[in-house]
């Protein structure tokens, strides 16, 4: 090993792929090794199969210090081995490990046996521990991406979770000198910990939007604000200021909900009680339908003639996945009635639906329409002028779930507006 | 919730309705006539399920192609001896069913089923029912669902209002009733409780509905809308000219631990988009004409 250790990425997709510019803007020679030689192409050509700010500049900035290959034979070269496909979900939350299983195989088999192999696709706990191997070194480590924010995420993070076959056994040199080049507390624990810990993060996090999802509810019933409560938690250092505390639309993403899975599943094996986490699935689902109750409660029950529109398709700005999206869910149940549909990234084609239309723009998707549903918080739509839209629609009926809009300018306009948390 | 066989509406060569007599048996062939369907009405007078040729009175009017509504019951059960008389009926259409399988089974349930602290309610609340009656429903249903050899739906309807309803549990029919006397509507206490009322022409609706996409599962017929006594109470006062009084009673017992119940009724816009409640007041007006003339 040179004083700075050569690091690599197996499986280029969104995981993999900002991580591994990551490393390279951090200064150290990254492979980004995937066995989709399209894939690799577009790679070279410096074209991302994925959508996050300011990953493309970061590229373009450090394209010196990162090879992408189909070859996994270049792994010799490596010190530091990350595996790093993201992990499909089915609609259960159910994990298909398939993927990850043959990369890692392909990794701990072409790496040296003095080079560091860690998986960093989230599993489930004593997945690791599974496959290690007495001639080759596997460690686990806490991934902590988030859509729409992975490059800040990769970065800046907030301290390493790396779990370890045996954690008094010190962090092997090349791992320990890649992980402190982010100047960030590095924490080595069990392996089983580690993958525990990824699980109880995201936990916590959805544990504070039900309590968000339950209260705003509430405001919407007895005359109170959730935006005037929500900074109140947030300067309370219990808390905490960057806690998740904005209502929204149930769970989305595939992750969060494949780690509430994953402890149900795990209470169901070991008998403990998990009936908290029921309660988020079931909040979730619940919440996932305000869109529908409320266009149900506000237009629809007028009959075929009604016209729909809906901003935003992808589950979350700045991101182009669909998964589990609240939008695309909405659009499904609304097939009696004819939608426009307009989303900055994601094609109109994606919509389950007999008779959408593709819009040009988000004031367009607004044409005629008697209702307008802002289903992805896009900054674009920020700039929709409500006085715009009240000349532009049919009727004046706005969901606005995320206050993409201010609600009082809104209803100055003549809106009829219905957002999360206040009535 | 439900699960739709056929995601279009299907014509149907016959429906069976067991329990034709009642409210909502009646109009469920009422609105089967209305939607062109072929329907064979069954009352006791027909088929007795209690007695000992129950099952085969039941089987001699049943063919393959059918597809079969059970309503008949002895509602509300109040007590042991009347939950298992129906439970023996259940048991004797088993029989008949078992000889001559229907295409499809459509089971008329109530809310019942449900636990009194379930709210919101949804399909998906536990099944955990606190009174005989609830009982009763729940273990038909699991009779049918288990045996029947047939896709299976049970509809769980809540408080049913309507002209022709024989009841008079405290409720809209019992205070048009009063106010038809000259009143007073009378509630106990407040009359705060609130309760979602559903119109029986929206449940046989929506077991038409059912019926022609061969649904499965389970569907509340339910509103959304819970409405306070005292509300329905002026409600249906409101109908009569001069309107009549709304007297308050002093509770005589402890008020019901059930102090309201909600629904939510997102399944049904799942299941059924374009299907809508009759608003209680639209439907509470429909009923006083229904029952008093005028327009």
């Amino acid at each position: 090993m040179t004083d700075r250790p050569r690091i690599a990425y197996v499986g280029m997709t969104h995981l993999g792929l900002c991580s591994a510019v990551a490393a390279a803007a951090k200064g150290f020679d990254t492979l980004g090794v995937d066995l989709d030689a399209a894939l690799v192409g577009r790679l070279e050509a410096g074209k991302l199969p994925v959508v996050e700010p300011e990953l493309d500049d970061l590229l373009a900035h450090h394209r010196e210090k990162i090879y992408f290959v189909t070859d996994p034979a270049r792994l010799k070269a490596c010190d530091v081995i990350y595996v790093a496909p993201d992990v499909p979900t089915d609609d259960q939350g159910g994990s298909d490990l398939k993927t990850l299983d043959a990369l890692l195989a392909l990794a701990l088999d072409h790496a040296r046996a003095d080079a560091i192999v860690v998986v960093l696709s989230q599993v489930p706990p004593g997945y690791t521990r599974a496959r290690l191997r007495s001639d080759k070194n596997l460690y686990y480590q806490v991934e902590t991406l988030v859509f729409g924010r992975a490059v800040e995420r990769a970065t800046k993070p907030e301290r390493f979770m790396v779990g370890c076959p045996d954690p008094a056994t010190p962090l092997p040199p090349a791992l320990k000198t890649y992980l402190e080049a982010f100047d960030c507390p590095v924490l080595p624990m069990r392996l089983e910990s580690a993958e525990l810990a990824k699980i109880s993060i995201n936990c916590s996090l959805v544990a504070s939007v039900t309590v968000a999802n339950t209260l705003a509810e509430l405001c919407e019933e007895i005359g109170a604000d959730w935006s005037e409560i929500a900074p109140a938690l947030k300067l309370d250092r219990r808390i905490g200021a960057y806690s998740y505390l904005s209502p929204g639309l149930g769970i989305a993403g595939g992750n969060l909900e494949r780690d509430l899975a994953t402890v149900i599943r795990f209470s169901e094996e070991y008998g403990t009680d998990a009936a908290v986490i029921r309660a988020f699935v079931h909040n979730s689902r619940y919440r996932k339908d305000w869109a529908i109750r409320t266009l149900h409660e506000t237009v629809l029950w007028r009959g075929a003639e009604v016209r729909l529109g809906v901003l935003g398709l992808a589950y979350k700005e700045n991101t182009h996945s669909v998964k589990n999206s609240p939008s695309l869910a909405l659009i499904r149940l609304l097939h009696p009635w004819h939608v426009r549909v307009y989303d900055p990234v994601v094609k109109s084609e994606v919509a389950d639906h007999p008779n959408v239309t593709g819009a040009q723009d988000a004031l367009d998707a607004a044409s005629g329409v008697d209702a307008l549903a802002i289903m992805t918080p896009w900054p674009e739509f920020k700039k929709l002028s409500p006085a715009d839209l009240a000349k532009t629609m049919r009727g004046k009926t706005i969901l606005d779930p995320f206050r993409v809009l201010d609600p009082k300018t809104a209803e100055a306009a003549g809106l009829d507006y219905h957002t999360l948390g206040v009535a | 919730m439900l699960t739709h066989t056929t995601s279009s509406p299907q014509a149907l060569k016959r429906v069976v309705v067991i329990g034709a007599g009642g409210l909502v048996g009646s109009t469920i062939v009422s609105e089967l006539n209305r939607a062109g369907i072929p329907v064979a009405g069954l009352t006791r007078k027909e088929v007795d399920l209690l007695a000992s040729a129950g099952s085969e009175q039941l089987r001699a009017k049943l063919r393959s192609d059918d597809a079969v509504v059970f309503v008949s019951a002895i509602a509300p059960a109040k007590n042991a001896a009347q939950m298992m008389d129906n439970l023996r009926m259940a048991e004797a259409a088993l029989q008949a069913f078992a000889a001559v399988p229907p295409v499809h089974l459509l089971y008329i349930s109530s809310d019942a089923v449900y636990a009194d602290d379930a709210n919101p309610v949804t399909e998906q609340s536990p099944v955990a029912p606190s009174t005989s009656h609830g009982m009763m429903h729940a273990a038909r249903e699991l009779m049918f669902r288990s045996e029947v050899k047939a896709p299976f739906a049970a509809l769980r309807p809540t408080l049913i209002y309507g002209a022709r309803d024989p009841h008079s549990g405290y409720g809209p029919n019992r205070f048009r009733r009063q106010a038809a006397e000259g009143g007073p509507i009378t509630l106990f206490g407040e009359g705060e409780e609130k309760r979602d009322h559903v119109a029986v022409e929206d449940v046989a609706r929506l077991a038409v509905r059912i019926l022609q996409h061969r649904s499965t599962g389970s569907l509340n017929a339910v509103t959304g809308v819970a409405t306070s006594f005292c509300d329905i109470a002026h409600l249906v006062a409101d109908n009569f000219e001069p309107k009549v009084e709304v007297k308050h009673l002093v509770r005589t017992v402890p008020r019901p631990h059930l102090l309201h119940r909600f629904f939510d009724i997102t399944n049904c816009y799942k299941a059924f988009p374009d299907f809508h409640f009759e608003p209680l007041a639209d439907g509470l007006a429909r009923v006083h004409r229904e029952v008093f003339g005028g327009c």
